[in-house]
C-alpha cells in the first residue's frame, strides 16, 4: 500500500460510483458506525516510520502504523508519544488521529490535534494533498491538519502524519487513592486535589463497578500518575500524603484502563465546565449499576460512560446512563460507540451545517469516503 | 474600491455607488467619527508592522460593538464589497493591508466579557489587547499564555488570525492550542459559532480550521480563551558564548535533555550589541557572539533539579558564564532587552526586513552557518534574534532602501536564507503568517493540490472571496478562482517579491517581559 495505491483505489471507486470505507486495523475505532459501502479500502499494510530525527522529537510515520510500534521505535530513544486513546495500542495512528481520539494523558499533552504537526491525505477526488509541514511551529496556509483531525475519514483518506514528540520521563510513578468516606468526604478530596499546586500527568475518578473491573478494589478511586525529573515527582508525591492516602500502583493500570471498553456496546462521553463535574463527582462515582462504568476526567472536563461490560446484568445500560446524568448545561454529548442499529436513531449528523457540509462537497463531491459514518452528510 | 453594479432604484437597501455614499451609510452605522475617508486620514492604515509594503486603503471604519461590527459586514456583502479586517496592525506579514478597499478597525472593540476563574477560562471581544488580558487575569493566578514580542499592542483578535506565538509557546504552546470557541461573523453576514465554549464537540474541528485563517474567513468577534495557572516558580539563566555554532549546539543538547524549557531564547552577536547601545540595555556581555535567554518553570522541586541540568548542559557546550537572574528586577531587565530587540534595530538603519521561517532543531548550528556564508556574501549585516527552542529563525537585516545596490543585495540574501531554511525542510513562516510577503513561498512548499485545497477551504467560509483578498494562496494556484478572474471584484495580486522598503516607524509595541 502506498499513496498512490490509495489514490488509484479512490479514483476507481468515483468512476464505478461504489464508496469506500476506509479501515486500518480495525481494532476499536469503528466504533459499529455505520457506512453505506460494500468496498473497503484497508491501510492495514501502509505502516512504518517514514523519518524520525530524535533530536528534532518529531516523527513521521505512514497512517496504518500501529501505536504499539509508535511507541517501540520511540521508546529507543527515550521519547515517546503521549497519546493514550482508549481502546489497545494495536490501533493506528492514522485512525486515532481521523477519530482524534484521546485518553487519560490529554489534560497534560493535549488531544490529538495538539501533537499532529502536518499530514498528507487524499482527498474523494483522488488528489494527494499536504497541510501543515514537519516541524514542531508553522502557519503557513490554511490548517489541513486541524482540519482532518476527527472529520472520520470523511474528507479524504489520511496517509501520512507527522507529529510531535516528547521525552520520556526519568520517573513514572501511578498512585490509587481509595475514597472510603461519605460522599461529603470524597467532594472534599476531589475539591483539594483540584485546588492543589499538583501538576499530574494523568487524573482520573473511577465508579465502584469500573474499579471492580480494574482489580483496585470496592471503593470509587482516584488514579493519579506523576512524570518528571525525580524531585518534582517526589515532592507531588509528598504533597499527595497530605491529603489523602495514596497508595502505589503499576504503571500498567493504564492500560487496563483504556481496555474497559472491552466489550462494551455503548461509550457515551460527556464533556462540559470541569467544575460542573468535580461538583457532581462524589455522587456519580457512588453509584453502583453492574456494567457500567464512569470515569471522569475533571482536568480535560469529561465523564465517560461504559455500557456493556462483563458484569452486565440485563439491559439496564440507557436507564442507568439518564439516573447519573444531570449535567443540565453540558453542551457536548458525543457518542463514542453504540450499538449498530440505534446509531441512526441518536445521530443524524454531527456536521448538518452549512460550512461542514460546504467542506465535504469540496473535498469528497462524489460522497464515497466512509458515507453516513458521520450521518447523513449531503 | 469596485463600483457596485449600477441599481436602479436606490433604496435603503440596495447598492449605493460612489465612495462618499458607502463612507455615508457606513457612519449611519457606526457613528461619523468612526469612518476614515480623507486620503491624509487614511496614511496611518497603509501599512503594518512590516516595513516594506505599503496599500492605502479606500476607507476605515470602526465599529463599536459587536452590533456594529455585524451591521457594517452586513452592509459590506449587501454591497459586494471586499474589506480587510485589521486589529492592532502589528502583524509582520502585511496581512493587514488593504489596497484600494475598507479596512474593519477593530480595535474599539475591547471589552472582556467574561472571566470564569474556576473554569479557567475568558471570553473577549477581539481588539482587547493581548497584555490587558494578563494584566486582567494575573490577580486570579492566571494567565492567558501565548505571549508574542508585541504582547503590549498587539490584539487577540489578531492573535487568533495570526495563529501568534511567542517565547513562552515552546511549552505552553501557540493560540491554536489555547482558544476553545469562537463567535465568527463570515463575510456573508452569518453568525457562526466554532467550538464550544463549554466542553467538547464533534464533527469538523471548523474552529481549528479557522485560526490562522489571516483575516481570509471573516471576523472573529467574541473569543474564548483557556487561561493557565501560573507556574509555582519560575527561574530566568542567561548563558553567553563566543561562537554562535557552540550556542546552537547548546540548544539542541538542552532539548536532547528531555527538559522542555518555558522559553529558549537565542541573540546572535550584532543583536546584543544593538540592544546593548540602546535605552534597552539588558546588560548582555557585549563582547559575545550569542546568548542564550532560557526560562524554566513548574513546581519548585522540579526547577530547581532542571536548573542543574541546565547549567551543566551549557558549561558543557562552552558556554563562557551561565547567569541566573537573582530577583523579578533583573529577570525582568533580561527579557526586555529579547522583547525589544526589534525596537532597538531600529536605531541601526531607516529599514528593516523581517523574516519568520522554521527549522528542524537539529538544523540549527549548519543553518546558522549558511545564514553566515550568505551575509558574508552580499556584504549585509543579519542579526538572528528567535525562538531557537522551536528552531523558528527571525533573521533581520537593517538597511538603507535609499541606496538601491544594498536593497538588492539585501533582498537577493533574503530569497538565499528562505531557500536555505525550505531546503533544511523547514517552513516559510512560525508565527507571522503568510500574508502579502511569503505568498510567492507558498509554491515552493506547497503542491498545486494542496493549495487549490486551501482555496476550497476558504471558498466555503467565503465563497465571493471579499475577506482579506488577495493574501496567503496566491490566486494563480486556485483553479477555480483562475476560471472567474476578471470578475467584478477587485483582487489585488501582489507580485511574489515586493519590497518597497519604508523606515521602520515608531515601535509598534512596548512589550515587556511576562
Ligand atoms: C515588535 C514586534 C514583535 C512581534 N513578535 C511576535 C511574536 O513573538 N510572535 C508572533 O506570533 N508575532 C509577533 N509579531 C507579529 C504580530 O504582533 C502578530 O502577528 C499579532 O498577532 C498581530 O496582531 P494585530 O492585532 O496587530 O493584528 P493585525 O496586524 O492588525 O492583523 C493581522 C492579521 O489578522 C487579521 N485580523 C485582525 N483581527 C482580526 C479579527 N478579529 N478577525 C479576523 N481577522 C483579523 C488581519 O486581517 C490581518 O490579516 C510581532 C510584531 C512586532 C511589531
Amino acid at each position: 500500500m502506498s499513496t498512490q495505491a490509495v489514490v488509484s483505489a479512490v479514483k476507481e471507486s468515483v468512476e464505478t460510483a461504489s464508496p469506500l470505507r476506509i479501515e486500518a486495523r480495525a481494532t476499536w475505532l469503528d466504533a459499529g458506525r455505520p457506512v453505506r459501502a460494500h468496498k473497503t479500502l484497508s491501510l492495514r499494510d501502509d505502516s512504518g516510520v517514514v523519518g524520525y530525527v530524535p533530536g528534532d522529537l518529531t516523527l513521521t510515520v505512514r497512517a496504518g502504523t500501529p501505536l504499539s510500534e509508535i511507541e517501540q521505535v520511540t521508546r529507543e530513544h527515550d521519547q515517546w508519544l503521549p497519546l493514550d486513546p482508549y481502546g489497545t495500542s494495536d490501533g493506528t495512528i492514522g485512525a486515532t488521529l481521523a477519530t482524534a481520539s484521546a485518553g487519560p494523558l490529554s489534560a497534560s499533552f493535549g488531544l490529538p490535534r495538539d501533537l499532529l504537526l502536518g499530514l498528507e491525505f487524499v482527498n474523494g477526488r483522488g488528489e494527494v494533498v499536504r497541510g501543515g509541514g514537519k516541524v514542531v511551529k508553522n502557519v503557513a496556509g490554511f490548517d489541513l491538519s486541524r482540519l482532518l483531525t476527527g472529520s472520520w475519514g470523511t474528507l479524504g483518506v489520511i496517509t501520512e502524519v507527522t507529529l510531535r514528540l516528547y521525552a520520556l520521563p526519568k520517573v513514572d510513578r501511578t498512585f490509587a487513592i481509595a475514597l472510603k468516606g461519605s460522599e461529603q468526604e470524597t467532594g472534599r478530596v476531589i475539591h483539594v486535589i483540584t485546588e492543589s499546586a499538583l501538576s499530574p500527568y494523568a487524573l482520573q475518578y473511577f465508579s465502584r463497578p469500573a474499579v471492580r473491573a480494574l482489580e483496585l478494589g470496592e471503593h470509587p478511586v482516584c488514579l493519579i500518575r506523576f512524570g518528571g525529573n525525580d524531585a518534582v515527582v517526589r515532592a507531588q508525591v509528598n504533597a499527595l500524603s497530605q491529603i489523602a492516602k495514596p497508595e502505589e500502583t503499576e504503571s500498567e493500570i493504564w492500560t487496563r484502563v483504556r481496555q474497559l471498553d472491552g466489550s462494551a456496546h455503548t461509550v457515551v462521553r460527556i464533556s462540559s465546565l470541569p467544575v460542573q463535574f468535580r461538583a457532581a463527582s462524589a455522587r456519580i462515582l457512588g453509584d453502583d449499576v453492574g456494567g457500567i462504568y464512569v470515569s471522569i476526567d475533571p482536568r480535560r472536563g469529561v465523564l465517560r460512560i461504559v455500557v456493556g461490560g462483563e458484569d452486565a446484568n440485563g439491559d439496564s445500560g440507557t436507564a442507568a446512563i439518564g439516573s447519573s446524568v444531570d449535567f443540565h448545561e453540558s453542551q457536548g454529548v458525543i457518542f463514542e460507540k453504540l450499538p449498530p442499529d440505534i446509531w441512526s436513531a441518536v445521530s443524524p449528523s454531527v456536521v448538518s451545517d452549512p460550512l461542514s457540509q460546504g467542506i465535504k462537497r469540496a473535498y469528497d463531491p462524489r460522497n464515497i469516503l466512509n458515507p453516513g459514518i458521520l450521518g447523513d452528510l449531503m | 474600491m469596485t463600483p457596485p453594479q449600477a441599481s436602479p432604484a436606490q433604496t435603503p437597501s440596495s447598492t449605493v455607488s460612489t465612495q462618499s455614499a458607502v463612507a455615508e451609510r457606513l457612519a449611519e452605522i457606526v457613528g461619523e467619527r468612526h469612518v476614515l475617508s480623507r486620503q491624509s486620514e487614511l496614511l496611518v492604515y497603509n501599512s503594518d508592522g512590516l516595513p516594506g509594503y505599503r496599500r492605502q486603503p479606500k476607507l476605515a471604519v470602526f465599529p463599536g460593538s459587536g452590533e456594529e461590527a455585524v451591521a457594517v459586514v452586513r452592509f459590506l456583502a449587501k454591497q459586494g464589497l471586499p474589506f480587510v479586517p485589521r486589529g492592532a496592525g502589528t502583524g509582520l506579514s502585511g496581512g493587514a493591508l488593504a489596497d484600494d478597499i475598507v479596512v474593519i478597525g477593530l480595535h474599539r472593540l475591547k471589552k472582556i466579557i467574561s472571566l470564569d476563574v474556576e473554569n479557567r477560562r475568558a471570553t473577549v471581544e477581539p481588539g482587547v489587547v493581548n497584555l490587558r488580558l494578563n494584566k486582567h487575569v494575573a490577580p486570579h493566578g492566571l494567565l492567558y499564555a501565548p505571549d508574542p514580542s508585541s504582547e503590549a499592542a498587539c490584539t487577540i483578535g489578531g492573535n487568533v488570525a495570526e495563529n501568534a506565538g511567542g517565547p513562552h509557546c515552546l511549552k505552553y504552546g501557540v493560540t491554536l492550542n489555547h482558544v476553545l470557541a469562537m463567535t465568527v461573523i463570515l463575510p456573508s453576514g452569518e453568525i457562526v459559532e466554532l467550538g464550544s465554549k463549554v466542553g467538547e464537540r464533534d464533527g469538523y474541528d471548523l474552529r481549528g480550521a479557522f485560526i490562522g485563517s489571516e483575516g481570509c474567513f471573516g471576523l472573529a468577534l467574541e473569543i474564548t480563551v483557556k487561561l493557565t495557572p501560573k507556574p509555582q516558580t519560575v527561574r530566568t539563566l542567561l548563558a553567553d558564548f563566543m561562537s554562535v555554532d557552540a550556542a546552537a549546539h547548546v540548544t539542541s543538547a538542552i532539548i536532547a535533555s528531555g527538559i522542555v524549557p518555558a522559553a529558549l531564547e537565542f541573540m546572535d552577536g550584532p543583536t546584543i550589541r544593538v540592544v546593548e547601545d540602546s535605552i534597552y540595555a539588558a546588560g548582555y556581555p557585549r563582547d559575545a557572539e550569542a546568548i542564550l535567554l532560557i526560562e524554566l518553570d513548574g513546581l519548585e522541586a522540579g526547577v530547581a533539579a532542571d536548573l542543574e541540568t541546565v547549567r551543566r548542559v551549557c558549561l558543557d557546550g562552552a558556554a563562557r558564564n551561565v547567569k541566573v537572574a537573582r530577583d523579578e528586577a533583573e529577570r525582568m531587565k533580561l527579557w526586555q532587552g529579547r522583547k525589544k530587540a526589534f525596537g532597538a534595530m531600529g536605531r541601526l538603519a531607516p529599514h528593516l526586513i523581517v523574516q519568520d521561517a522554521v527549522i528542524p532543531r537539529t538544523k540549527l548550528p549548519e543553518v546558522l552557518a549558511t545564514i553566515h556564508a550568505i551575509s558574508e556574501k552580499y556584504g549585509v549585516v543579519v542579526c538572528n534574534v528567535f525562538h531557537a527552542g522551536d528552531g523558528n529563525l527571525h533573521p533581520n537585516i537593517a538597511y538603507s532602501a535609499d541606496d538601491p545596490a544594498e536593497s538588492e543585495r539585501v533582498h537577493k540574501a533574503m530569497i538565499e536564507i528562505m531557500r536555505a531554511c525550505i531546503d533544511a525542510g523547514g517552513s516559510i513562516t512560525g508565527e507571522h503568517g503568510v500574508g502579502l510577503d511569503k505568498m510567492g513561498y507558498m509554491e515552493a512548499i506547497f503542491s498545486e493540490t494542496s493549495l487549490n485545497a486551501m482555496c476550497e477551504l476558504r471558498s466555503v467560509f467565503d465563497p465571493e472571496r471579499r475577506s482579506n483578498p488577495g493574501k496567503v494562496v496566491p490566486v494563480h494556484a486556485c483553479k477555480e478562482w483562475r476560471a472567474v478572474s476578471g470578475g467584478r471584484l477587485r483582487i489585488a495580486e501582489p507580485p511574489a517579491e515586493v519590497h518597497e522598503p519604508r523606515p521602520l516607524e515608531a515601535e509598534p509595541a512596548r512589550p515587556s517581559a511576562r
